[in-house]
């Protein structure tokens, strides 16, 4: 019996093994920042005034939560992501069913729509700034003259909402790719014998195809919020948060507290707190998620 | 060329309680091709791996020509495998894919092509030497596995359910050509199969296993004879041996209407146990089709016409017991009765089984 | 005609199969094959729409990119102008411009960065991949689990002390500590991703190469690679994006030396007023490079950001 079981331990080790660099180098390089963050948000500690620094418990959380400012970004970060998720999502499965059909130049025309995904976000955030937004040289205020609305100053009068178009533009093609490979795994046998059952075109999107997408848009949901929440170019580019803090979204303003304002136990705080927001809602969606989708071989 | 012994072997998978194989002993002589064979999850493949070495023998030993193999990796054990699902490398042509094992073993160039050419000669596959598994058909994949097993010339083959995935025509055909190929090869050979009529037909012994257990290990004929215990004469032979409750009286035991005559041993032993019914055992071909009142009487529930012969299936008439009892009877007539009709079975030869009715144990030879 | 269900049920009824159906009935009566012509002609100009309708889509979500490459080769004074300036002579000169201030710096070290951090990825996830695939490790889901959850840690809550770490140990304006940090960002999507690639290599593979006298080494190096590459070759690109396009790192951890090309475009917009038509060479430098490896990678995106878990 021993001699079987230290093999057997042998063979853990060497099953092990491989994996061990990736998990330390993660851990060194993901958690050990994290535990200092947990650590930074006790302290009194402004780089503005040196010698300043010192252990406060978790009176830091108590100011990040009477901080206005940061219930508004709060506020809009959440805007930020559930806006962008659920417009991405309509569209992208619009799009993904536009998609799913042979014609002509099908190739090309996903490759266009995915674009927008693929292009460094600093200079799409740029671009919609300038050639899209601009007031006066803009193309959505050219496109929008003939109907008497050519001059609205986009970025400033609307700025979340400009950033929000930024977002949707750029995250609807990274729908339609996950909605997409949703509808092309429909077995179409399925949806022959709902026709041999006399289901009309709109019965059966409804009643086979919408299921059948549900858990990949969910998963296209879950994870389009978890890429989300670190949108951190869109806002710095277009609006550095302005004004105020109207579009400022968490990650921007950690930062502006950080690195402007070298605030550094407040701004850890509000990391902390992202964090554990960030993690209770996904962990639960994802472990769901990624039940329905993953088969996994455990060790024999 | 290699001898093989299980010697009470155990393998216990990782989260399970029950053993996968439970204190598995079997001695295997050189160059004889034993089949596995047991309904699916007895532990066959299981068995067949922890030989292989792709499975811890957690208790117990397996030797081969007497070496312990505990501990020792399946690389250095010289055994071949043929998978079911072949396992043959995508990436690599059928030549790559036999000549692997050679390369692997520092074979020179044209030594390794000699060899692979000669086996694929065997194996009618000179033509495909060059191409991709992915472009190969079913059978010529199997023949490939095969290939890549021979070409090694190894002490031990070891074949899981390797013809499963071909289609019926094709399989008895490619049975009696692997059989053909292990006499002439001579390696010892463990085959594992679900079907019992290819054990039967390829086996020299066969083992029988049920949930881990080693049921009966013995020659085709002396399964089919005299299997130790019902499930072994219930799961050897097509179709299945009838088997029956049935009260035992002082000659016989009582089916239907009239007495079933026993040996004077089995009654002998029967009275032993002090017991009062047993199962009793009679293989379709026993039976033959008479009328009404010329054996037990019974009433068809259907007849399957297989060309030459056919079964007739039925129950017994006289049965005041809730659900009647089943028996099955090959008949070499086409029209041996209609739907509904009564007829009566008719013992022909041979002996009839007896087994506990509760330990389901062989009585008497 | 807005009903959304038509492209759906029409994909299924390509041409090939509603021939292999016809071939199977034995000669229609006439007047059924007319009925079936008109009932496919009126089905082709409800295609029609519908594919000139994709069209239109595609290219509105292509036209802002479009738009920023061909603002690239105008003249600044092309570049504004109401109405926009669609018919002009390309020029180069603000690609000249661009890269002669400097820009080319910036997409070396992009480059490197990329370049450099997608090969450890590799390096450290295909083991850990295996590892949690043909070759399981105990524990493999909570092992998976632990590397997805980083994913779901905003940077921002680790960026302090990264920068404070950083600084300590002289690494500010490195491009090192990109590397470093990179790696660190796409390895567990590298990682679920090319396990699901080699989880659809059958486990028995590893063991014929075992029968077959291969040590565990040689079994992946000869068998198991050789199958996943293409996986390996979607999986690295997709690394290359995410890396390349990285902004928030860049921006606090490097000034001038290691500067990466998105950052180098923040110097574009606070200089004093904007330079359209150079800003936009510098974006379309700037995000060429990954747009291509997203269109080569595109098969394989899905997969990628979604850990795997579509293919
Ligand atoms: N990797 C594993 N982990 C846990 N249990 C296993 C594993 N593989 C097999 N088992 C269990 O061990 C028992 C024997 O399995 P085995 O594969 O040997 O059966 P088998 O006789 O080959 O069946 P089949 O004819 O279906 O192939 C079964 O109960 C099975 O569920
Ligand atoms: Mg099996």
């Amino acid at each position: 019996m021993t001699k079987q079981s230290t093999i057997s331990r042998a063979e853990g080790w060497r099953r092990r093994g491989p994996l061990l660099p990736a998990l330390i180098f993660t851990i060194v390089v993901t958690q050990v920042p994290f535990a200092f963050t947990l650590y930074y948000s006790t302290q009194s500690w402004n780089l503005v005034r040196p010698g300043s620094r010192e252990f406060i418990g978790l009176r830091n959380y108590l100011y990040v939560f009477r901080d206005s400012q940061f219930r508004e970004v709060a506020l809009n970060t959440v805007i930020l992501i559930a806006g962008t998720v659920l417009i991405s999502a309509v569209l992208g499965l619009a799009v993904a069913l536009l998609l799913n059909r042979t014609f002509r130049g099908r190739g090309v025309v996903r490759t266009l729509v995915i674009t927008p995904f693929l292009i460094t976000p600093v200079a799409g955030a740029l671009l919609w700034k300038t050639a899209m937004f601009d007031p006066v040289f803009g193309l959505v205020n050219f496109v929008l003259q003939p109907l008497g609305l050519g001059d609205v100053e986009w970025v400033s009068q609307f700025p979340l909402a400009s950033v929000m178009a930024n977002l949707i533009w750029r995250w609807t093609p990274f729908m339609m790719l996950l909605i997409l490979a949703g509808l092309q795994s429909m077995p179409t046998d399925v949806l022959e014998a709902g026709r041999v059952d006399g289901a009309g075109p709109i019965t059966l999107f409804r009643e086979l195809t919408l299921p059948h997408l549900r858990r990949f848009i969910e998963l296209g949901v879950v994870l389009g919020a978890i890429y989300l929440i670190n949108t951190f170019g869109a806002v710095y580019m277009m609006t550095q948060g302005g004004p105020g803090v109207e579009s400022a979204n968490l990650p921007f303003y950690i930062y502006q507290r950080a690195f402007l304002g070298f605030d550094i136990g407040q701004a850890a705080a509000m990391g902390v707190i992202t964090v554990v927001a960030t993690i209770l809602i996904s962990t639960l969606a994802l472990r769901l998620l990624f039940k329905t989708f993953t088969a996994t071989r455990e060790a024999a | 060329m290699a001898e093989i012994a299980y010697k009470s072997a155990s393998c216990i998978y990782e989260g399970t309680d029950t053993p996968a194989v439970d204190r598995l002993t079997l001695e295997i002589e050189d160059g004889e091709f034993v089949v596995l064979v047991g309904p699916s999850g007895s532990g066959k493949s299981t068995a067949l791996r922890m030989l292989a070495g792709l499975e811890d023998i957690d208790e117990g030993t397996i030797t081969i020509n007497g070496t312990d193999m505990v501990g020792v990796p399946s690389k250095d054990r010289d055994i071949a495998m043929v998978f079911q699902n072949y396992a043959l490398y995508p990436n690599m042509t059928v030549a790559e894919n036999m000549g692997f094992a050679l390369k692997m073993r520092g074979l020179a160039k044209d030594e390794r092509r000699r060899k692979v050419e000669r086996a694929a000669q065997l194996l009618d596959l000179t033509e495909m030497l060059d191409r991709k598994p992915a472009k190969l058909s079913g059978g010529q994949r199997q023949r490939v596995a095969m290939g890549r097993a021979i070409v090694r010339e190894p002490q031990v083959f070891c074949m899981d359910e390797p013809l499963s995935n071909l289609d019926a025509k094709l399989r008895v055909q490619t049975r009696t050509q692997i059989a053909a190929l292990q006499r002439r090869l001579g390696a010892t050979t463990v085959y594992v199969t679900h079907d019992q009529v290819e054990a039967m037909t390829m086996g020299d012994r066969v083992a029988v296993l049920k949930d881990g257990l080693l049921q009966q290990f013995a020659t085709p004929t002396e399964l089919y004879d005299s299997p130790v215990n019902a499930f072994v004469a219930g799961f050897i032979g097509s179709p299945a041996m009838n088997l029956v409750s049935a009260p035992v009286t002082s000659e016989g035991v009582k089916l239907g209407g009239t007495t079933l005559p026993l040996e004077r041993d089995q009654l002998a032993e029967l009275h032993e146990h002090g017991l009062t019914s047993a199962t009793v055992g009679l293989r379709p071909e026993q039976l033959e089709v008479a009328h009404p009142g010329e054996g037990v009487d019974v009433r068809i529930d259907l007849v399957e016409e297989l060309g030459s012969d056919s079964y007739v299936h039925a129950h017994l008439t006289a049965d005041d017991t809730g659900e009647p009892a089943t028996l099955v009877a090959r008949s070499h007539s086409r029209t041996p009765g209609r739907l509904g009709e009564t007829i009566a079975f008719r013992k022909s030869h041979g002996p009839v089984h007896v087994f506990h009715p509760e330990t389901g144990q062989r009585l008497a030879a | 005609m807005s009903d959304p269900a038509r492209p759906t049920s029409t994909a299924a009824e390509t041409p090939r199969k509603s021939a292999s159906t016809e071939a199977v009935v034995p000669r229609p009566s006439t007047e059924n094959v007319h009925r079936r012509r008109r009932a496919h002609r009126k089905h082709r100009g409800v295609g029609m729409i519908w594919s000139a309708l994709a069209w239109i889509v595609g290219l509105g979500f292509f036209f802002p990119v479009l738009w920023m490459v061909l603002t690239a080769f105008k003249h600044e004074r092309e570049a504004y102008t109401d109405p926009p300036t669609l018919l002009f002579t390309p020029t180069l000169d603000q690609f000249q411009a661009v890269l002669g201030s400097g820009m080319g710096l910036t997409l070396l070290n992009s480059a490197f960065a990329t370049a450099v951090s997608t090969a450890c990825v590799l390096a450290l996830g295909i083991p850990a991949a295996f590892a949690l695939s043909l070759r399981p490790v105990k524990r493999t889901q909570d092992v998976l689990f632990f590397f997805i959850s980083t994913k779901m840690l905003p940077i921002v809550a680790v960026i302090i002390p990264l920068y404070v770490i950083v600084n300590e140990i002289g690494m500010l304006d490195n491009i090192w500590a990109l590397i470093v940090l990179y790696t660190a960002m796409n390895l567990p999507i590298a990682i679920w991703m090319m396990r699901s690639f080699f989880l659809e290599v059958p486990p028995e593979l590893l063991e014929a190469a075992s029968m077959d006298g291969a040590s565990l080494a040689t079994a992946v190096r000869r068998v198991i690679l050789p199958l996943v590459s293409p996986g390996i070759a979607a999986t690295a690109l997709i690394c290359v994006i995410f890396s390349w396009n990285e902004f928030f790192f860049a921006v606090n951890l490097t000034a001038v030396r290691a500067q990466t090309a998105p950052v180098s475009l923040v110097g574009f917009i606070t200089g004093e007023g904007l330079f359209w038509a150079r800003l936009s060479a510098a974006s379309t430098l700037a995000a060429l490079p990954v747009v291509i490896a997203g269109w080569i990678a595109q098969n394989k995106l899905v997969r990628g950001l979604s850990f795997g878990a579509i293919k």
